[in-house]
């Protein structure tokens, strides 16, 4: 049942699978949600930001052990912990093979200035599952509806944490609930949480264009539909920081951006 | 609009400035981010202007608030927290240009948002206590709220501000010190608006998706205002011990202590010796008394949403730490027991022996019942805060209980001492001059950190004496008698023909 | 109509008014008089009101009794009470009404009261010639606030308001006038700055003493003391109360009192308004 709704949430952003995750977490959660083909779609149709059939693709490595995920005590909170079979994880590393899941990739700069790109039509979705978000970590455009689904018969109160955005907290007490809510400013990350669940964390990038991604359970990520340019990409994660790459792609080329990164020294 | 805003703003904001500066600036700081010279040592740290994030307000959960909005809490400020009302102090054009002054120092959030006002009809006729239970229960309200309202939820010790800040779950049992008001709409408001900044949400998506309706949220907000007392809780200097008649009740949860007067003792943060306190966990204590001419007992109830040590409360004392720093000192790293000291004049008639309120001093020592949660308790005396020694053949004891956030603690001892140099006797019809303190381990607080109270007085009844009855019987004799005289005097004397003045009267007549 | 003029003219009824009038200015009237003069008021006690009243009845009766037919005329209405047949109900009533409520009230004044003991202490108790501060002698009388002389007063206010608001604001609170968020758990409550009674009748250096030494540095008279006023020399320097003391008066509006002025110069030193002298003040 959860497995199916999750399953049909991946679907609707034309997502990459989420099989092969981490085993038996039953919350499968962080699936690859690399997102700028889905979004791409609505980008075509705008009179001002210019698109193109430029692609710049990579993969996430990761060097040196992963840092243990920290379990999650989900004893106040049968309903959740029911859905597991084994120990929850909070997943803040991702970590498959050297290759690094939830790495959110955007286009930071090199597009023209001020050029704005039609909202899509689709939102966004995230969901409240076991006791944790899914996806984890993910973009938006400005204005961009995201649905804010609890699939979880508990309290969960989802609250926004944004700098430059107004935020919002929102109690969602039963299972079905759904919210709808949107971001008017660029901003790169803006924290999600729940205070009642004082583990379940989520990011989202807002962004005045299309062109971002988040890598996969197997690293990789992809941004499609690029004008031909020089751009600065940056890759985010959340405890091992930011990156930066200049890449120059022409036209109907596909570029290649690699990204390594490591747990940061404590 | 933008010309209004450009011509008249600028002046305000000007007058503004100097109000601010004069009154508001020690506390919320010269460029309104919250931090003034008072602001280290608050819990909660006053309000950051400079986010555009306002707690109470009529507009949706994440809006800026409306300039009425501000407006109130300028006017009645906040219960609960250093924020005082400032319409005694300050003019309506005052607090006006005031509001402008605060709202430039977030122009984003007051320049491009307008206010969105959540329509807030009247509450729906009759009460529904019951089914605000309910829905209250629904609603998982007591995930932070607790069982019984007293802040003391599952989620309660992992809750923080958007400032990282640690911040506790109303305590639904005192409403005088709800942030926003303590009336069924102020609460309501809440409800739908949330409290921006804080975990408090909006429950307006509830209604939304048709979860509960408009009216259930009213009848939470009946409820909710159900669980405090009508009034506030005065504190009365003399606290009454009942003669009991009946066996004394020596459990915290005897039934017999529901027919006994409740006594409010607030207790505020011990800010007089070193290491001071000044964001306190418990804020006061109830106290009830009664004793049956040998024995007295004492129950003290006091709401502390931890049993102390806990380690669920670890991450909390983590935030306490890094919240309150330069206030005499670091806190501990390790959660204490919660503590309750209840201290006695050693010599409670004579008034020129009345010891310092604060543990007394090497001159005047006073009398102390040290009570901790381990569960320990000490008799002894103190020459000064936390200078304890213990006192041989101690002869109180104790019985508590914790339930759902509240310290319940019953101490029985004999009203005779047979050591009266340093153990009191506890003599009816006397008022005896008796102090409190109270500590949270789990909030960072211990000996000397912690909740005081200065001198309040026990007073035992002694059974009324007989002559109180014998003056008003031969009172009302008395009376009766010379009345009956006059009235029969009077009327012989009409009968005998009457006076002048009597005839006159009935020919007028 | 005539029968109000009736009422009105009779000395019986016009000694029953001016009683009722007596009673309602004594108990409530005499409270608004105060503030005319600038001075709040306390409510009136209840034996100060029953002694008023006791002489205002034997004034109604000299004047009554003062003239041989008015006496008559006043006594009409207690004979008919007395003796006419048709008022035998409002007879029997008061015969059952005066004795109980004379016998509640001799309960009231006999039963035992749970009151707590009655202070009596010095508000303004008199300041020592020295004290030692820090194991430093200063010398209090005469002495003048020595940051007026020094630095800039800006600086200085400064540091005051920071002092205040780090240390001072939980108990005298933000309008400095005692009602800082802790205030309610102190009795007594912390002075009030704003009220005339408090620092515009003493000289800086009586604040610097109080300041200084505290609740517990208070002399034989004014106790028992139940003060939480910190000994504020185990946390502040020298310097620190001096500014604060001074940002005291600044924020208030109000003048220290001078030691150099004579009484009258005292009364309007420099045209700004000083308070009358006080009687537990520096002398």
């Amino acid at each position: 049942m959860k497995r199916m709704t999750l399953g049909a949430v991946a679907l609707a952003f034309g997502l990459w699978g989420c099989g092969g995750s981490k085993g038996g977490n039953a919350g499968a959660g962080n699936s690859a949600v690399a997102q700028a083909g889905g979004s791409g779609a609505g980008a075509g149709g705008g009179a001002a930001g210019p698109t193109g059939n430029a692609t710049v693709s990579g993969v996430i490595h990761f060097t040196g052990a992963a840092p243990a995920n920290p379990k999650i005590d989900m004893s106040q909170e049968s309903a959740c912990q029911s859905k597991y079979t084994s120990p929850p994880t909070d997943p803040q590393y991702v970590v498959s093979d050297g290759k690094l899941g939830n790495v959110f990739v955007y286009v930071k700069s090199g597009l023209p200035v001020g050029a704005t790109y039609p909202k899509p039509t689709t939102p966004a979705e995230i969901d409240q599952n076991g006791c944790l978000y899914h996806p984890r970590v993910f973009g938006v455009q400005v204005d961009q509806d995201i649905i804010i689904k609890n699939d979880d018969n508990v309290l969960h109160n989802i609250k926004a944490l944004p700098k430059e955005n107004r935020g919002f907290n929102i109690s969602q007490p039963s299972a079905g609930m759904t919210s709808k809510r949107s971001f008017t400013k660029p901003e790169v990350m803006v924290p999600l949480e729940c205070n009642v669940h004082g583990w379940m964390h989520a990011w989202v990038g807002v962004l005045p264009h299309p062109f971002f991604a988040t890598s996969g359970p197997d690293g990789s990520f992809t941004i499609k539909n690029l004008p031909a340019g020089t751009y600065t990409i940056e890759a985010w994660h959340e405890k091992a920081g930011v990156q930066q790459q200049t890449v120059t792609v022409g036209a109907g080329e596909t570029k290649t951006a690699d990204f390594t990164f490591s747990a940061p020294k404590a | 609009m933008t010309a209004v805003f450009a011509v008249s703003a600028p002046v305000h904001a000007q007058n503004g400035k100097v109000v601010y500066n004069k009154w508001c600036a020690g506390c919320h700081g010269d460029a309104g981010a919250g931090d003034g010279y008072g602001s280290k040592a608050m819990l909660p740290h006053p309000r950051d202007f400079t986010k555009g994030v306002y707690k109470i307000r009529t507009t949706a959960s994440g809006e800026i608030p409306t300039d009425d909005d501000l407006r109130h809490i300028i006017e009645v400020g906040m219960p609960g927290t250093a924020m005082p009302e400032w319409k005694s102090r300050l003019s309506a054009g005052e607090i006006g240009a005031v509001i402008e002054y605060i709202k430039s120092f977030s122009p984003s959030s007051f320049k491009d948002t307008k206010a969105k006002v959540i329509a807030i009809g009247n509450a729906p006729s009759g009460s529904g206590i019951d089914e605000g239970k309910a829905v209250f229960q629904k609603l998982e309200c007591s995930k932070c709220h607790g069982m019984a309202g007293r802040s003391d939820g599952k989620s309660a010790p992992t809750l923080k501000d958007d400032y990282g800040n640690p911040i506790r779950p109303a305590d639904l049992t005192e409403n005088w010190k709800f942030r926003g008001g303590s009336s069924v709409q102020a609460i309501y408001t809440r409800l739908r608006t949330g409290l921006d900044g804080t975990p408090m949400p909006s429950f307006q998506d509830a209604i939304d998706n048709k979860l509960i309706t408009d009216e259930q949220l009213w009848r939470v907000a009946q409820y909710v205002h159900s669980l405090s007392p009508e009034k506030a809780p005065e504190s009365r200097e003399v606290i009454r011990a009942a003669r009991s008649a009946s066996a004394l009740p020596t459990s915290p949860d005897a039934p017999a202590w529901q027919n006994v007067e409740r006594f409010w003792v607030p207790l505020v943060g011990q800010i007089i010796a070193k290491p001071r306190w000044f964001a306190p966990t418990v804020d006061g204590v109830w106290v009830q008394a009664l004793h049956d001419g040998t024995k007295l007992v004492l129950r003290v109830a006091w709401d502390d949403p931890s049993k102390s040590p806990d380690p669920v409360w670890d991450e909390f004392l983590g935030r306490m730490s890094k919240t309150l720093t330069d206030v005499d000192g670091p806190l501990a790293t390790q959660q204490g027991p919660d503590r309750l000291v209840v201290q006695w004049a050693q010599h409670p008639n004579d008034e020129s022996k009345r010891p310092y309120f604060l543990g007394g001093d090497a001159k005047m020592p006073v009398y102390v019942w040290r009570w901790t949660s381990e569960p320990r308790l000490e008799e002894g005396t103190e020459t000064g805060i936390a200078k304890f020694t213990a006192l041989p053949n101690g002869r109180v004891t104790q019985a508590a209980k914790y339930v759902d956030g509240q310290w319940q603690v019953v101490f029985t001892r004999p009203l005779e001492s047979s050591d009266t140099t340093q153990v009191p006797r506890f003599n009816a019809g006397h008022a005896i001059p008796v102090a409190f303190f109270a500590a949270d381990g789990s909030s960072g607080e211990d000996e000397i950190r912690g909740a005081v109270s200065t001198w309040y007085m026990v007073y035992l009844d002694v059974p009324t004496p007989k002559r109180v009855f014998v003056a008003p019987i031969a009172m009302i004799a008395l009376s009766a008698g010379l009345g009956m005289l006059l009235v029969t005097r009077a009327q012989r004397r009409v009968e005998n023909g009457g006076s002048a003045a009597d005839s006159s009267h009935t020919e007028e007549r | 109509m005539t029968r109000l003029r009736f009422v009105l003219r009779h000395p019986f009824w016009q000694g029953v008014i001016l009683l009722v009038v007596a009673y309602l200015a004594f108990t409530i009237g005499v409270q608004y008089v105060p503030p005319l003069f600038g001075v709040s008021s306390a409510p009136v006690p209840h034996s100060v009101v029953l002694q008023y009243m006791f002489i205002a009845v034997i004034g109604v009766l000299i004047f009554v009794s003062s003239d041989e037919l008015r006496w008559r005329t006043f006594k009409e209405p207690l004979y008919a009470t007395l003796v006419d047949r048709d008022k035998r109900w409002l007879r029997m009533g008061l015969l059952v009404a005066v004795p109980v409520l004379l016998g509640f009230e001799t309960y009231q004044q006999a039963r035992p009261r749970v009151d707590a003991p009655i202070e009596l202490r010095s508000i303004h108790p008199a300041p020592p010639g020295q004290i030692s501060f820090r194991g430093k002698t200063i010398q209090l009388s005469g002495l003048e606030n020595p940051l007026r002389k020094a630095g800039a007063m800006a600086d200085h206010l400064r540091e005051g308001r920071r002092v205040y608001y780090q240390n001072c604001i939980a108990c005298h609170g933000d309008h400095l006038d005692g009602q800082g968020h802790f205030a309610h758990g102190f009795s007594p409550s912390p002075a009030n700055f704003s009220d005339n009674g408090t620092i515009a009748q003493l000289t800086e250096s009586y604040v610097f003493w109080r300041v200084a030494k505290g609740g517990p540095g208070l002399p034989r008279e004014g106790t028992p003391w139940n003060s939480a006023m910190p000994v504020w020399e185990n946390y502040l320097t020298e310097d620190e109360i001096w500014s604060v003391v001074m940002f005291l008066y600044d924020q208030t509006g109000v003048q220290p009192r001078r030691w150099e002025a004579s009484p009258e110069e005292q009364k309007n030193p420099t045209g700004t308004k000083q308070p009358t002298t006080s009687t537990g003040g520096p002398k």
